[in-house]
């Protein structure tokens, strides 16, 4: 009990530290409430721009027909109203700040409307502030929704770049090429799981595979097996080691192969590569998108992480933990890669930065998530057909500019706050 | 050092023999049928079906798909080691489903050369039998169903065929009572354990892989979907182009950004070192895309009132114009463009510089020759930059690869048919064998500038370890 208060205590501090150098960043502060504020628009983006009101009071009764974007209740009463036509029969509601969704198409306001162009519309509430495109669609509307697809992709494309580098960078890093060994008849028997895992994970379910509409799915659900198959060989590998005779040591160079593979990664041109993957992906779901820049963009991580466990490693506390006789990985996951994670946040924020730089670079060539979710990457390659329309030119690019330039000035600050030996 | 230089080569062949693989790989996923894709538009249409085949299975020799696609497969027992032989792709990957579904290859082997049987006999029937081609459509739809609903209506509408047709019935009415005694016995005797028995074939050197990535070497790239050209016609004027392109751009960032960093260097934490900072950190995070756009809409064209430069391309002036004019015709046209190449290299590299050389500035024998009283002159230009310089040379092998990315949006927007403008044509095209040969050379590429820069590094700083460990 008095251990564990202890230790609460000493991370609090070690993070009110943290925290107290990033604050003294006064850039990095602001970005960082900027990205709350971002965060929170991305969230309520449905109520922020909508051409559904989101309240409305008919007869006394009172709807709230935004919620219908999110399914939970459905209005049969209003399937077949145009909500820009002025309804009379409305005693009184409340619209969200941009009366408008980025897929309402304003008849009256085709062909690209300016932001200060005369424009027809009922009242001054519902301007387009940030013009229109060529379809009539407001372009403020289509900056909000753009925001939630950037942040959900550079969120979870870096989460799993993270999951990915973190595990391959605490092995590399603290097995090395040395200290992870292992009987050749565990490898061998290993290498043994492995193929038979593949078999039964891929090979043997190809039909499943090509046929099934859950790609993504069906893929995890291989891994799944290749990993219980493999885990399986471990078990009985651990069981045979028992008898001396199988239990002849070798070191895997783990260290080794994972630079390899990182090696061969940063050889190829990042959006090349990105590019010819995407072209095989038939269902463009921002999924798909998102699990494609995850696993090309996972190699910072993992040297970040290798680095700080190669000196992790040697510290006496992991000495200490050897003595105890935990298991390494508890060692390792429990011991020392808390303590290698702080790297991995400042990777996080350029990571998620490139992330979003890299779909709207997708998008802006057409490649990316399929049209019906609206990305700032796409909007802008809209501005292409038309450069007398600068509106759609200038705001998303320059909110491409703004979330990335954020992420970026986080990350700096992190990485100030949290290597205060590096300050300069 | 020679040994050095070895070692280097050789640590990057297996990088380049696994890139191979990926590319080859990527290339096997791709959808549509090569070589139907390859054949010569007047090969297909207006010919018979006979001599098409025999045109498919001479292009299909050729390309060297008749072969297995690895050295070694690894699969279920239930799979042939000699499907490859089967040329048609579409045939073959529905007989991989039938295995699939059924896991007997010898019942699903006979059941499949009956339908080819059957088909050749039809082939010499006189036209006049009026359901011939009725029967031989469903027929041919066999080869492509693998469900049995389908296949067992498609049986079944070829039976009523027959009935309506005496004559044809008198033919091939015992080879269709055949063919669907057949069927019934691919479903009667399922082996689907043989589906759950891995087996690793060995097939060779006679495989596509290796067709492939030895054509590769000898510059044979295949030939493009899109013009029915080789590949490397296409690459003959894009790679030269990227790479000087590039090649400019990755220069004018060095011969700006070290100055600027060294300057921000020597007046560290000054307004001088401050705004550059801020600025740079700003050109960073612009998105080039963005910038590039910009560049266009606001200085080559008249709407804003700022026509300075073209638009797309790098001019049309014949060859037969005077050299100095079409250069500086083609200078003209790549202003823009490489200042959109440059400006995100300008600010990682003179932050670098500035970084590397603030350290140096800090070490004991700057303070000695301080102390001596050599002036700030000399002892920044000749003893901290020249310490400083080196690192930023191998910073090349990290510009490099993202130069060459960069460009592929550049080249896209500025119309300009590099390497990167043709990837993405050929994406929209759906020119499989372009996107991949493109893939692996600007791999290669980054390779050998990543073995430079080593060596390179080697050379400069004799404190490399030759021989690490």
């Amino acid at each position: 009990m008095g251990t564990e208060v202890a230790t609460k205590k000493v991370t609090n501090a070690y993070w009110e530290t943290v925290w107290t150098s990033f604050r003294k960043n006064k850039p990095a502060l602001w970005s960082w409430r900027i990205l709350k504020l971002l965060i929170f628009l991305a969230i309520f983006s449905n109520f922020i721009a909508n051409e559904k009101p989101i309240y409305c009071k008919i007869d006394g009764k009172a709807y709230f027909p935004v919620l219908m974007d999110y399914g939970l209740k459905s209005y049969p009463q209003f399937f077949d109203t145009d909500w820009l036509a002025p309804n009379p029969a409305f005693e009184d509601s409340i619209m969200p700040l941009i009366p408008y969704s980025y897929s309402t198409r304003d008849k009256t306001s085709r062909n690209y409307v300016g932001p200060f162009d005369e424009q027809q519309v009922r009242r001054t509430r519902y301007r387009h502030w940030l013009g229109t495109d060529q379809l009539g669609r407001d372009i403020a509307a289509g900056m909000i929704s753009g925001l939630r697809t950037a942040l959900i992709i550079g969120v979870l494309a870096m989460s799993i770049a993270g999951f990915i580098g973190i595990i391959l960078g605490s092995l590399a890093g603290y097995y090395g090429d040395n200290y992870l060994r292992i009987s050749r008849f565990r490898f061998v028997l290993l290498l043994l799981g492995l193929t038979l895992g593949l078999f039964f994970g891929f090979f043997s379910r190809s039909y499943i595979l090509s046929e099934s509409e859950y790609f993504l799915g069906q893929i995890l659900i291989g891994l799944c097996i290749t990993v219980a198959v493999v885990l399986l060989f471990n078990f009985l590998g651990g069981l045979f080691e028992r008898l001396s005779f199988f239990n002849k040591k070798t070191s895997v160079p783990v260290d080794m192969l994972t630079m390899r593979l990182i090696e061969i990664i940063n050889a190829i041109p990042g959006l090349l590569l990105l590019l010819s993957i995407v072209a095989l992906i038939k269902n463009k779901s921002i999924f798909n998108v998102m699990a494609v820049i995850g696993l090309i963009s996972w190699t910072t991580i993992a040297r970040f992480v290798r680095a700080e466990l190669l000196r992790i490693r040697n510290l006496e506390y992991i000495e200490a933990a050897r003595a105890l006789g935990y298991s390494e990985m508890r060692i390792i996951f429990r011991h020392a890669l808390p303590n290698a994670l702080t790297p991995v946040l400042i990777t996080l924020a350029f990571g998620i930065a490139n992330a979003i730089l890299l779909e709207a670079f997708l998008s802006f060539l057409g490649f990316g998530v399929d049209p019906s979710q609206v990305t700032w990457g796409s909007m802008l390659s809209e501005a292409r057909g038309n450069f007398k329309a600068w509106w759609i030119m200038i705001f998303p690019g320059l909110a491409i500019f703004v979330t990335v330039t954020i992420f970026n000035l986080i990350g700096e600050g992190l990485s100030d706050a949290l290597n205060p030996r590096l300050r300069r | 050092m020679l040994q050095y230089i070895v070692k280097r080569i050789l640590i990057f062949l297996p990088t380049l023999l696994v890139i191979s693989f990926l590319a080859f790989g990527l290339s096997q996923c791709t959808p549509g049928d090569p070589v139907e894709e390859t054949m010569a538009v007047g090969e297909k249409g207006f010919i018979s079906r006979e001599a098409y085949d025999r045109n498919y299975r001479q292009l299909a020799h050729q390309m060297g798909l008749d072969r297995p696609v690895f050295y070694l497969s690894l699969s279920a027992l239930a799979y042939p080691d000699t499907l490859h032989r089967i040329v048609r792709k579409d045939q073959r990957e529905n007989l991989l489903k039938l295995i699939a579904h059924y896991g007997n290859w010898e019942q699903i082997s006979t059941y499949y050369n009956q339908i080819q049987e059957l088909d050749r006999q039809l082939t010499k029937l006189p036209d006049s039998l009026k359901m011939l081609n009725r029967v031989r459509s469903e027929l041919l739809l066999l080869n492509l169903n693998d469900k049995d609903r389908s296949i067992q209506t498609k049986l079944d509408s070829i039976d009523h065929f027959l009935q309506q047709d005496a004559l044809l019935n008198a033919r091939i009415g015992g080879e269709v009572d055949q063919l669907k005694r057949s069927y019934s016995q691919i479903k009667s005797q399922q082996t689907p354990w043989k589906l759950k028995v891995p087996v690793i074939h060995w097939y060779g050197l006679q495989n596509q892989y290796h067709f492939w990535i030895s054509n590769f070497l000898k510059g044979d790239f295949g030939v493009s979907y899109r013009d029915k050209q080789p590949v490397a016609n296409q690459l003959k004027t894009a790679i030269p182009l990227t790479l000087m392109i590039n090649g400019l751009a990755i220069f004018f960032a060095y011969l700006i950004a070290v100055p600027i960093g060294v300057y921000s260097a020597k007046y560290k934490d000054r307004a001088f070192d401050r705004i550059t900072l801020v600025l740079l950190f700003m050109l960073h995070s612009l998105p080039v895309f963005w910038i590039a756009t910009m560049l266009i809409a606001f200085f080559s064209t008249p709407e804003y009132g700022f026509d300075w430069f073209p638009t797309y391309g790098l001019g049309n002036l014949p060859d037969s114009a005077p050299f100095w004019q079409r250069f500086w015709e083609t200078a003209y046209h790549l202003v823009l463009p490489i200042f959109s190449l440059t400006y995100g290299a300008i600010a990682f590299l003179s932050r670098q510089m500035r970084g590397g050389l603030i350290n140096i500035l800090g070490l004991d024998y700057i303070r000695t020759a301080r102390a001596k009283g050599v002036n700030e002159h000399q002892v920044i230009w000749k003893h901290g930059f020249r310490n400083a310089l080196f690192p930023i040379i191998t910073l090349f092998a990290s510009v490099l690869p993202a130069a060459i990315s960069g460009s592929v949006v550049i080249e896209v927007i500025f119309s300009i048919p590099g390497m990167g403008k043709t990837t993405v044509d050929a994406i929209n095209a759906q020119d499989w064998p372009v996107i991949y040969t493109i893939l692996m050379i600007a791999s290669v590429m980054t390779v050998l500038g990543i073995l430079i820069a080593d060596l390179l590094y080697a050379l400069a700083d004799p404190r490399v370890k030759f021989n690490k460990q």
